[in-house]
């Protein structure tokens, strides 16, 4: 049984749908990539999942268990942690505070948390000297970080990941991956990404969304390999003119 | 300065002293009415314009149970602020809750809406005359050198104090502190993070309505407790926001204290009948010359 499986998810916003009948599967322990040019649907996906975007049709099951409709609070007490688009770091609120923030979904003493929001610079060294620094005093890269160790502190069995990549500069993205690649040893990651190439690089398994459908699934190499996969990513079937 | 022109003669520094804690007094009632204003408007975007409202209420409620019913007055305090948290949650049920997912324009009218309905409603039960409400103590007040200082203004600025001081302590050393902040500034991601969003809004109502009990509560054996008494607070209390900075929770306490020693000055040495209008003069100054208020937009409020 996999960890994650939405099926023939259809999300509107008013008139317009966003997904006309997802489907993908996560297995656990895995890294799942969702590629797809702007707008294709991938953070929608992601939002019907978190429980901020709710489903007009199908079906989503964490762990068997059906939790499409269900409140966002819910839904990340049940494990799935999402890091959405924009980072999202509260402004005002120090870099350790917002990680602390994370655990919210789970009932802990506050010195624990204290240490464990210590222990989570262990994997985020970079932001470790900007501590007491407030939010919106960072940069994108470093807001990256701190987006993502909050998402970890929920201790989630599965994370999504939304664009981790976007906006950064090249040597940041890749410090990202390298924390993505540390991050899959013991949790299952959903990965949206506009990067193929770095949202192949982690992944098991691919899939690729155009216009609110999956055109395309499979390994990395079968993606990589497949021309059609670029075309997807230029917006559509349309030629590409040299 | 060694020139003796430039020093105060003694009766008149007496009086800038005995002024300055008068100003205090009163502008800690504005700092504690503001402050409720200030954290709802963080929590939901919204300026709730029923806040002077919890303010005469409250003082009615006083009435109720210290004078009507005599009850001590300890108890009846107590009961007036139970009263309060208990109107703060049916207001954000009834007022906020419906509309929250309505742009900010349906929610303003809608606090407008209940405060006409607040102040109609009491006036209905007590009529226009002013109800009177003794102070906390015994003692009208102490005499310290030339200043005399009125008990219950010195209660006033105590309580200000003590409410100022946890405020401070539960908003930065608190993780619920934290989780109320974090909501104030993004919704969506204090959901996504499992902190229940309806929750912290019920906890900034309760704590917006008892704040402006307690201000009512203290201020009323100062003034009389009449149905005007929440609209005159409440206007000063917003001035003191927008002259501390908007949204700003030590712009609004700063931001109170400032009006209510410039209005006291004001009366004192330029014209009584124009008090209250030398707290607009000062707002109008502000709106001109600094609009964004002594500490405003520090932070911003997106990242």
């Amino acid at each position: 049984m996999p960890l994650l499986e939405i099926r023939d998810l259809i999300v509107r916003y008013g008139e317009i749908e966003a997904l006309r009948g997802v489907s993908v599967s996560v297995d656990e322990g895995q890294v799942v990539t969702l590629l797809g040019a702007n707008g294709a649907g991938k953070s929608t996906t992601l939002r019907a999942i978190s429980g901020l975007s709710k489903p007009a049709a199908g079906d989503i099951l964490f762990d068997g268990q059906s939790i499409a409709g269900l409140r966002p609070e819910a839904i990340v007490r049940l494990g799935i942690s999402h890091v959405p688009e924009g980072r999202r770091v509260f402004p005002g609120l120090s870099v350790k505070e917002n990680i602390m923030l994370g655990a919210s979904n789970r009932r802990i003493a506050k010195s624990a948390l204290s240490r464990e929001a210590d222990a989570m610079f262990d994997l985020f060294p970079d932001i470790r000297p900007f501590s007491n620094a407030l939010g919106w005093t960072l940069s994108g890269g470093q807001l990256q970080m701190v987006a993502v160790a909050r998402g970890l502190m929920a201790k989630p069995r599965l994370l999504l990941l939304d664009e981790p990549s976007l906006g950064l500069a090249p040597v940041i993205v890749q410090a990202v991956f390298r924390i993505i690649s540390e991050i899959r040893r013991h949790t299952t990651v959903l990965l949206v990404e506009q990067n193929a190439r770095m949202g192949l690089s982690v992944a098991d398994h691919g899939y690729v969304l155009e216009t609110g459908r999956i055109v395309l699934g499979g390994k990395p190499d079968e993606l990589w390999g497949n021309e059609a996969i670029r075309a997807a990513y230029l917006g559509g079937h349309a030629k590409v003119s040299a | 300065m060694n020139n003796p022109q430039f020093l105060l003669p003694n009766a008149v520094m007496d009086l800038v002293l005995q002024l300055l804690f008068t100003g205090i007094g009163i502008g800690a009632v504005y700092a504690l009415v503001a402050l409720g204003f200030v954290l709802i408007f963080r929590a939901t975007n919204v300026v709730n314009f029923a806040q002077g409202e919890f303010s005469m209420v409250a003082a009615y409620l006083m009435v109720v149970f210290a004078v009507d019913l005599g009850w001590p007055y300890w108890l009846s305090f107590l009961l007036s602020l139970a009263g309060m948290a208990l109107l703060g949650a049916i207001f954000n049920l009834g007022v906020y809750y419906p509309l929250r997912h309505r742009s900010f324009l349906p929610v303003i009218i809608a606090t407008i809406g209940a405060s006409i309905l607040l102040a109609n409603s009491v006036l209905a039960i007590y009529g226009p005359q002013p109800q009177v409400l003794e102070g906390w103590f015994e003692t009208p007040g102490i005499q310290l050198g030339p200043v005399y200082l009125d008990s219950q203004y010195l209660l006033i600025i105590a309580v200000t104090i003590v409410m100022v001081a946890f405020n401070y302590w539960f908003f930065e050393h608190t993780m619920l502190g934290k989780k109320l902040q974090a909501t104030s500034q993004d919704k969506e991601m204090a959901s996504l993070l499992g902190i229940s969003v309806s929750t912290m809004i019920m906890i900034t109502f309760i704590y917006s309505a008892v704040l402006g009990g307690l201000a009512g509560i203290l201020v009323a054996p100062v003034l009389f407790v009449s149905i005007q008494m929440g609209s005159t607070i409440a206007l000063k209390a917003f001035a003191a926001t927008i002259i501390g900075g908007f949204g700003d929770v030590a712009g609004a306490i700063i931001g109170g204290l400032a009006l209510g020693i410039i209005e006291t000055f004001g009366a004192a040495y330029i014209s009584v009948p124009y008090k209250d209008g030398f707290a607009f003069l000062v707002l109008v100054l502000f709106l001109v010359f600094r609009p964004q208020g002594i500490f405003g937009e520090r932070v911003a409020e997106k990242a």
